[in-house]
């Protein structure tokens, strides 16, 4: 392999047993980034071939395994994809129900990631702040759903239970809850200068690279281009609870801290919405176990952007093929577009900033090409490393 | 959106002092046990009265756990055919509750077990409903 005269630095591929191994190789100019190079294929499950050999109703629960932040999400995706080549109706309360867990979802998500932001950042404690809050939208989730992460709570022709009951005013209180508490964290992401200095101007696209290089969710809307599946191709019952798409102008990771927190006001909204609209009847339809022959393309808004599904039935029992496009893979040219012009120890904030599907780094290989010199260091090292620099840069 | 507007270092000092004198959350396991929720979908069960051996639960599950396992065999009319019971692996059960869902005659249930950490397979292996039919 040719070396540039600029250093070198593989990022990756790391433990598979830890956290989800991604490898990006980092071109380096002392400090600064001059190139990201990402490569994938270090997480393949071979899931979309799985499919084929499984059942209807049994892929529901493989595919919510694609990612455990926003299972439902992808079990939303896939059932509605399916539902829509039947020639039934899902009840409209089925319907509601999908926004409530979605929204529930994507509220968890987005204090997951502040969280690690705050985590990756040096701000330990806005990560246990965070996390601890997260745990009551978390225990929702499980009263409603049976489980926490892997709901396994949607099903052809609507969902597999009822709301439970009471369930209306519990979740009305523990938003109140989670309302004030984002409220504060808007506050304090916006004043704190710990988490500023990490963040203001870092990681920063423009909107004519937002629109080149075309990312989903939260990474394009916080270039100011309010693009959102759920108000432009509305599913479930996001047509009679529309959401109010929130966007920011810096297009930076502060900006994104604000915009996801203002998401998950907005989401706390939406979930009462549904609430209050909920029509009484029926929360399932029967549907035939074997789906009628055609094809369907359907997506979602994930908690990181459009979320997309092929699925082509022949008939038969299994699919023929099914396709999956996460955000993350959308996603991935524009983080690498972030890091450029930034410093090393920019690089764990940055690739937290995106919500990465794929985890972190637990091991990076360094290459310093002048010196001829190869070591490694963990993941936890250069968070410090971030950290420390920081601390120098300001003192 | 304004940002930035107000600088300084220590703003959270005042949640510090909050949550300082607050209870901890964190529970101490298995001290403390936590207390799951109604809908929890911990261990699977059988009931082996109620099982009839339909097979139904071993064509739904999508983890492969259920096993049906031929315990006799029985006359139908003029028919002969096998009396079967489901075995279950439960350590590689993900706790769908598809089973529970298809069994028509409830013998299925997701207890709120949720402890399943052993150290050999066998432990995990149920086979009640096999040794009942016997």
């Amino acid at each position: 392999m040719r070396y540039s005269p600029e250093g070198m630095m593989p990022f990756g591929p790391v433990h598979p047993s830890l956290k989800e191994p991604e490898y990006f190789k980092l071109i380096l100019e002392g400090e600064k980034i001059v190139q990201v190079i990402p490569r994938i294929g270090y997480v393949h499950r071979g899931i979309e071939r799985a499919a084929q050999e499984r059942t209807w109703t049994k892929n529901i629960y493989l595919f919510e395994r694609i990612c455990g932040i926003c299972s439902f999400h992808h079990s939303l995706s896939y059932t509605e994809g399916v539902e829509s080549l039947y020639p039934f109706e899902v009840p409209a309360r089925a319907k509601y129900i999908r926004v409530v867990v979605a929204e529930l979802e994507r509220i968890h998500s987005h204090l997951l990631w502040l969280g690690l932001v705050g985590h990756w950042a040096g701000f330990d404690t806005l990560f246990m702040w965070i996390w601890k809050d997260r745990e009551h939208v978390l225990d929702l989730e499980e009263e409603i759903t049976g489980n926490r992460v892997h709901k396994s709570y949607s099903a052809f022709g609507g969902v597999r239970k009822d709301l439970p009951d009471g369930i209306a005013q519990k979740v009305r209180a523990e938003l109140g809850y989670i309302r004030k508490r984002a409220e504060y964290y808007r506050g304090l992401v916006q004043s704190e200068e710990t988490l500023s200095v990490r963040t203001k101007g870092v990681g920063r696209i423009s909107q004519d690279t937002a629109r080149r290089l075309s990312p989903v969710g939260p990474l394009l809307r916080c270039t100011g281009i309010g693009r959102d599946v759920r108000a432009e191709d509305p599913y479930a019952a996001y047509d009679e609870v529309i959401p109010n798409v929130q966007t920011s102008t810096g297009g930076d990771i502060a900006s994104l801290l604000v915009l996801r927190i203002d998401e998950v006001l907005d989401s706390c909204r939406m979930v009462e919405e549904a609430l209050e609209k909920m029509p009484a009847g029926p929360f399932k339809a029967s549907f035939p176990r074997v789906a009628p022959a055609g094809e369907s393309t359907y997506h979602v808004e994930a908690p990181r952007g459009e979320l997309f599904y092929f699925v082509k039935s022949g008939g038969g029992s299994t699919p023929e093929r099914v396709k999956v496009r996460t955000p993350t893979m959308a996603n991935l040219l524009t983080a690498t577009e972030m890091l450029r012009g930034h410093t090393l120890a920019d690089v764990p904030v940055v690739l937290t900033g995106m919500d990465p599907c794929f985890g972190c780094m637990d091991r990076v290989a360094v290459v310093d090409v002048d010196r001829a010199k190869e070591w490694s260091v963990s993941g936890e090292e250069l968070r410090s490393y971030g950290i420390e620099y920081y601390r120098g840069r300001r003192s | 959106m304004t940002q930035g507007s107000r600088k300084k270092v220590g703003g959270a000092l005042g949640e510090m002092f909050r949550t300082a004198i607050e209870r901890p959350v964190t529970e101490q396991y298995p001290f403390g046990r936590k207390v799951v929720t109604e809908r929890f979908r911990g261990k699977l069960d059988v009931d082996p009265v109620k099982c009839t051996g339909c097979s139904v639960c071993e064509v739904v599950c999508p983890a492969g756990v259920i096993t049906m396992v031929p315990v006799g065999k029985k006359t139908v009319g003029s028919r002969e055919v096998e009396i079967k019971r489901p075995t279950f692996d439960l350590y590689t059960c993900i706790s769908c509750g598809q089973c529970v869902d298809d069994c028509r005659f409830g013998a299925l249930t997701l207890s709120h077990d949720f402890e399943l950490a052993v150290f050999d397979k066998k432990s995990l292996t149920m086979d009640k409903a096999l040794r009942y039919a016997k």
